[in-house]
């Protein structure tokens, strides 16, 4: 396929990639400084990246977050898709409302939505814990998903899935094989927006934790009395090295399997 | 382990590629089973058969190898969890359930809990090695008789500045004011500290519920607004070592820190006194393990093992009889030490009640710079 | 509801259940007033309203507006390039594209912000880099300034704007511009007539959140800006947490949830009356 892009804009896209990785390219090199309070560069040291492993409250940390994180997206991307496809048959005035109510949780500020499912939750009894930091993250990525989901299925119409229709098709049928491949870019979109808010959210989950499920960035918020230890940097390198990993492996693994026809990882 | 599910969501993307019937059934049983695992992975972890310590405190304010002890010696598990500010915890508890047996609020915090009766009474007979701590850290006015709070530990705030830039002799909150420092102060972001700062620099209580005082104090710092770099309360130690900032108001113990990485920078109780405060061991009403948490009060208080824990945090310790086991090191810490004078100039800041909207409303017109 | 429409009940279940019961609480609280500890009395009034017109927190809030308008703007202008260049880019460069946009923000926001305090403080490296090109001969003070806040704001919501961009260029139809460059439409004309009206829900979707999470955020304005200058964020956590006035809060909460969505109803207004194709007029 022949690229259309104008020299300009790869220049300005550069640029603007530059401009995401300077800090990256930071918190990578300070992983490597020997200061403790990340001041001055004093040394090169892997000793963060040794101490990290042994620090059992990172870890743990860690694994609360990866848990909190992909289990709320999963079921955030699954209900936020299924109302951005509903909505379309809601009539235009209900359509507004709960349009409204959908936007709702990107809306309030996170204070008021910590605090409220803090009392919720206490009222009910449901005991705090990584349940309940999920249940929170769920409420709010709902919205990220439907709205991302939303986008795709604007720009897309109703001819196909009309035409579909007329062909015969039944309508799981036709979600099947029209709406969906069509809005999967949107769907992902989405996800990875969810995935990524739910891993960086310390407001709401710090009000609905409670014992041992303290998530990475209610770790972090909590460091920052003491000066942040560069084991988080190390952490964080780490976390970007595998990310990054892992998306060329599953790229190289489906090239390889699908021969002729190039195939990107993500669906888009 | 999780590797292994960050790869089955790509798996279930690149299905979703294939579009196909089959896949798409293969799909449905592998989001299926993922969504199972997850769910399970959740709900595990739970179950542990040893008695559990929930502490709920800042970070880093234990030494490891101390926890460890406790928890070889007593048998049990000690889970660590933190807050970042005092305001925050009190939201956490006040709204019950919270599930912690102990926390650390600091001084003012504990005064308000117990006005709102969120605390439990100690079982000093649970605590005998209480007696090792100094008398001046016993029955402080916010909680007069020890009945719900022990110290933990304790600081001053004063004025850290860096002899580089700061020829002048300083020993007075006035010098911050000191045009010459213009751009170049950094105040502590917190209304109470910085309004009681300019409250004893006109030789009030830094706790004045006068209207009249406040304002004038208020009014005070608007002088010196245009000197000031930035508010800060937990980075100010990295500004300082990084010279952004020549001149501060400064905790003690954060003092004792930043001249550890940049010997220029000295550090002082002004003249007119500063603020005293501590952060305190205290057990939350409704508590599960009260006793637990009250043997662990007393394991910290031991001599020994409170001479390692402070050591290792650098924080002062109100133990008197751990003197002995501390390093020369950190006996000589002037900030870590303070001397019987400089405490003597120091005030504790009280409750100011429904002055604190007053309090508020002004700091929020002192940082957004408007009338 | 008809049958179609089912899919919508899940979400509104579970709105209702974790969203618009805690919502109704904190509009209750809005009405009702305070104690000296703090605990919340049960006294109809509208002070807490009243409160909000005073003129210091109307400037901030003012403030905060324009701040995150402006915000909205320059993550449009970065992005959208950015996000154009990426769709029209092979398949793979695609992928690499959005995984390398998305990645550094799986990085916690706290230590990216940090790392922004690195690179800009007056012993950073970037006034260092200056100095040494002799660009400079005093070091710029670059945080703690308005400056600062903006570009700590933009950095942190690039990825909003670029994804929901992407997500409507990727879609679009590519035929539509090959007629119209058969017509004779040069790059902008064909652009300007095709590529952006065809783009509008992304922009739309981008913009929206970009706005929305710039007014919600405080930190930044707290590390970059040296907590000089108050959003309308830091004002609502205050009045939860330090000064303890939860009706105040509330009441700021109700106004700026019920003003960000006459905002976002008017912007959606504005964008769907120019241009409208027939697709959206479903």
């Amino acid at each position: 396929m022949k690229s259309k892009n104008h020299p300009l804009l790869g220049i300005h896209s550069l640029l603007v990639m530059i401009f995401i990785y300077l800090p990256i390219a930071f918190i990578i090199a300070y992983s490597f400084n020997s200061s403790r309070l990340a001041a001055d560069w004093s040394g090169f040291t892997f000793e963060w990246y040794v101490s990290l492993f042994s620090n059992r409250r990172v870890m743990e940390a860690l694994s609360n977050t990866l848990i909190v994180a992909l289990v709320s997206t999963v079921f955030s991307t699954l209900l936020g898709t299924m109302a951005a496809i509903a909505i379309r048959k809601v009539g235009r005035r209900s359509k507004a409302g709960i349009g409204g109510l959908l936007y709702l949780p990107i809306i309030i500020p996170d204070i008021i939505m910590g605090l409220s499912l803090l009392v919720l939750f206490t009222q009910f009894h449901i005991p705090l814990g990584k349940l309940t930091i999920i249940i929170a993250h769920i409420t709010f990525s709902i919205s990220y998903v439907y709205v991302i989901v939303t986008t795709r299925l604007t720009g897309m119409g109703g001819q196909l899935e009309e035409a579909a229709q007329d062909l015969g098709a039944d309508a799981w049928q036709t979600f099947r094989h029209v709406t969906l491949p069509q809005i999967m870019p949107g769907i992902i979109s989405g996800a990875i927006i969810a995935f990524t808010m739910s891993l960086d959210d310390f407001m709401v989950s710090f009000f609905v934790s409670g014992p041992s499920s303290t998530t990475l960035p209610i770790y972090i918020y909590g460091q920052v009395k003491r000066g942040i230890s560069p084991e988080i940097n190390a952490l964080c390198t780490l976390l970007i090295l595998v990310s990054v990993t892992l998306i060329f492996l599953a790229q190289f693994v489906l090239n390889r399997g699908k021969g002729q026809k190039k195939r990107s990882v993500l669906p888009f | 382990m999780y590797l292994l599910r960050i790869h089955s969501i790509l798996q279930l993307i690149i299905d979703v590629r294939k579009r196909g019937d089959k896949e798409l059934k293969k799909m449905k049983w592998a989001g299926l089973a993922l969504a199972a695992a997850m769910v399970l992975t959740v709900l595990s972890g739970c179950g542990s058969s040893k008695e559990t310590l929930n502490i709920y405190s800042w970070a880093d304010n234990f030494d490891a190898d101390v926890l460890a002890a406790f928890e070889k010696e007593y048998d049990v598990k000690i889970n660590y969890d933190v807050f970042a500010n005092n305001e925050d915890l009190l939201a956490k508890i006040k709204a019950g359930g919270s599930g912690y047996d102990l926390i650390q609020p600091s001084d003012y915090m504990v005064a308000t809990m117990i006005k709102q009766d969120l605390l439990a009474p100690l079982n000093k007979d649970n605590i005998p090695n209480f007696a090792n701590i100094a008398d001046t850290y016993k029955n402080p006015s916010f909680d007069p008789d020890n009945k719900y709070s022990v110290v933990y530990t304790s600081g001053v705030t004063g004025i850290a500045y860096n002899t580089k830039y700061v020829k002048d002799e300083i020993d007075s909150w006035e010098d911050l004011w000191n045009p010459e420092y213009k751009g170049k102060v950094i105040l502590l972001d917190d209304n109470r500290e910085v309004i009681g700062m300019a409250l004893k620099k006109a030789g009030k209580s830094n706790s004045s519920t006068d209207e009249g005082e406040i304002t004038a104090a208020v009014e005070d710092l608007k002088n010196l607004l245009p000197s000031v770099l930035a508010f800060d309360t937990d980075n100010i130690k990295q500004k300082m070592i990084q010279e952004e900032g020549w001149i501060a108001t400064v905790w003690s113990g954060d003092a004792s820190v930043i001249v550890k990485d940049n010997p220029d920078v000295a550090y002082v109780v002004p003249k007119e006194g500063g603020t005293i405060w501590s952060d305190n061991y205290a057990i939350p009403k409704g508590a599960k393990h009260q006793e637990l948490a009250e043997k662990f009060i007393n394991f910290m208080l031991d001599p020994e093992n409170s001479a390692t824990n402070y050591e290792s945090i650098g924080y002062s310790d109100p133990n008197t009889k751990a003197h002995e086991f501390h390093s020369e090191e950190y006996n000589n810490d002037k900030m870590i030490n303070l001397s019987e004078d400089e405490l003597s100039r120091t005030e504790w800041l009280q409750d100011v009640g429904d002055k604190l909207q007053v309090y508020d409303r002004f700091w929020t017109e002192l940082k957004s710079g408007r009338e | 509801m008809k049958k179609s429409s089912m899919g919508l009940l899940p979400v509104l279940l579970w709105l209702s259940l974790f969203l618009v019961v805690p919502m109704l609480i904190v509009v209750g609280i809005s009405f009702m007033s305070r104690d000296d500890l703090g605990n919340v009395v049960f006294h109809f009034n509208l002070d807490a309203y009243a409160t909000f017109f005073d003129p210091l927190y109307l400037g901030i809030y003012w403030d905060t507006i324009v701040l995150s308008i402006v915000t909205t703007a320059l993550c449009l202008l970065l992005s959208y390039p950015l996000a154009y260049y990426i769709a029209n880019a092979g398949p793979k460069m695609q992928t690499w594209g959005l995984a390398l946009i998305t990645v550094p923000f799986w990085i916690n926001f706290l230590i990216r912000t940090y790392a922004w305090v690195l690179l800009l403080r007056t012993q950073g490296v970037v006034n260092n880099l200056l100095l040494d090109l002799g660009f400079i001969q005093e070091p710029l003070q670059m945080l703690y300034t308005k400056g600062a806040v903006l570009l700590g704001m933009v950095y942190t919501f690039i990825p909003f704007m670029v994804l929901p961009i992407y997500v409507a260029l990727e879609q679009m139809d590519k035929k539509l511009l090959e007629a119209a460059s058969d017509l004779g439409a040069t790059g902008w004309k064909s652009f300007w007539h095709i590529t952006l009206p065809q783009t509008k829900s992304g922009i739309m979707t981008g913009s929206v959140l970009v706005y929305v999470s710039t007014t919600g955020m405080f930190v930044v304005t707290d590390i970059l800006g040296g907590a000089k200058s108050a959003m309308i964020s830091n004002i609502i956590q205050s009045q939860f947490l330090g000064a303890r006035n939860w009706p105040f809060g509330s009441a700021l909460s109700v106004i700026f949830v019920i003003t960000s969505l006459i905002l976002i109803a008017l912007f959606n207004k504005a964008m769907t009356s120019r241009h409208m194709t027939a697709k959206e007029g479903r």
